[in-house]
């Protein structure tokens, strides 16, 4: 088949963590070198191997946050009470820790520039991960496709990125951000309080005629639901592209 | 996506594209995967996909058929798709 060229077989690579940024009260950013890093693409993951003295391993998925273009690798990772992977890696992991890593991996959940918009990207909790790799490179390169992000988070405190959020919609790039709050909200707030739901995403999100390509990262129930949503409102099935997690985050 | 769980709960094939990557040569998150059972197509990445520490089992988004089952034993890795009828992977637009 012309054109379909096979890929580099995926090899277990060493990560070295360099920083770590604590994003919120349960979420971490570990900036990662990963030396011989082939390179990805917004929206692709890698799984992480962890090795227990005693040999046990444990591997767990982890989307990408960092643009493609970025010098280090940055997963950004929830902390899960009862994960085996989730607290050491948002919890206990410091410079200089090693573990090791493979990927990029995914073809599926995936933006690049040149797929182009409007770009209407709908995210819940730490769903936004994928997204914000997104948004990183549809800013790094100066991509003037409009997007939207509408972020459901639980609480102000709970949202991840939002200094960076609040900045890049503030650089009057075409990037819109609207955030709803499910369950704690501060003072004086007045954006939306309630679950994704298809009003939302038809107010928040583009015309039918705009066609956008739309990336829905979250719990499964506000994936399923926003789903249905968007294909109601008339939204192609086709450009609907979603990815779920794990714990409902409730 | 952060997909640190013990539930049984359904992910989507894409979580599975580390597996699948050990066995094929071209990235099938992408690729179209017909399920024999109702014939209802999806990509790969969009099927649901049920994961644990041996492999992962994909299954139909609409009939619940099992269209794909990649597992690692000491022995080796297995594949199994009696469930799917045709895998297409498009070639890459130019």
């Amino acid at each position: 088949m012309p054109g379909i060229e096979p890929l580099r077989r995926l090899q277990w690579m060493t990560a070295t963590v360099r920083d770590v940024i604590d994003e919120t009260q349960r979420v971490r950013s570990l900036v990662l070198d990963v030396p011989d890093w082939p390179g990805h693409r917004a929206g692709q993951h890698v799984d992480v191997r962890l090795t227990a003295e005693d040999g046990y391993q444990a591997q767990r998925s982890y989307s990408i946050a960092s643009a493609p273009a970025a010098a280090q690798l940055t997963l950004t990772v929830e902390r899960i009470g009862e994960g085996e992977v989730s607290p050491y890696l948002a919890g206990e992991a410091r410079a200089g820790d090693r573990f090791e890593l493979r990927g990029p991996i995914g073809g599926y959940f995936v933006w690049t520039p040149d797929l182009g918009g409007p770009l209407f990207l709908v995210a819940g909790g730490s769903g936004v991960v994928p997204l914000m790799a997104m948004l990183r490179q549809r800013a790094a390169a100066l991509s003037t496709v409009p997007a939207t992000l509408l972020y459901s988070s639980r609480g102000f405190d709970d949202i991840i990125y939002r200094a960076e959020l609040d900045k890049l919609a503030g650089q009057g790039g075409g990037l819109t951000v609207v955030h709803t709050l499910t369950r704690e909200r501060p003072a004086g707030w007045s954006g939306f309080t309630r679950r994704i739901d298809r009003a939302m995403l038809q107010g928040a999100g583009f015309a039918l005629a705009a066609r956008p390509r739309i990336f829905v990262c979250g719990p499964t129930p506000l994936v399923e639901a926003a789903a249905v949503a968007l294909r109601d409102i008339g939204h192609e099935p086709h450009w609907i592209k979603t990815e779920r997690f794990g714990p409902t985050g409730s | 996506m952060s997909m640190d769980r013990h539930s049984d709960g359904a992910l989507d094939g894409n979580a599975a594209g580390g597996r699948l990557r050990e066995l094929f040569a071209l990235d099938v998150t992408a690729a179209e995967i017909v399920c024999d059972g109702c014939g209802a197509i999806a990509e790969v990445g969009a099927v649901r996909s049920y994961g644990g520490a041996m492999g992962a089992v994909l299954r139909c988004a609409h009939c619940d058929t099992v269209v794909l089952r990649i597992t690692h034993t000491p022995a080796g890795l297995w594949l199994d798709m009696r469930g799917a009828r045709r895998l297409f992977v498009a070639a890459p637009v130019s």
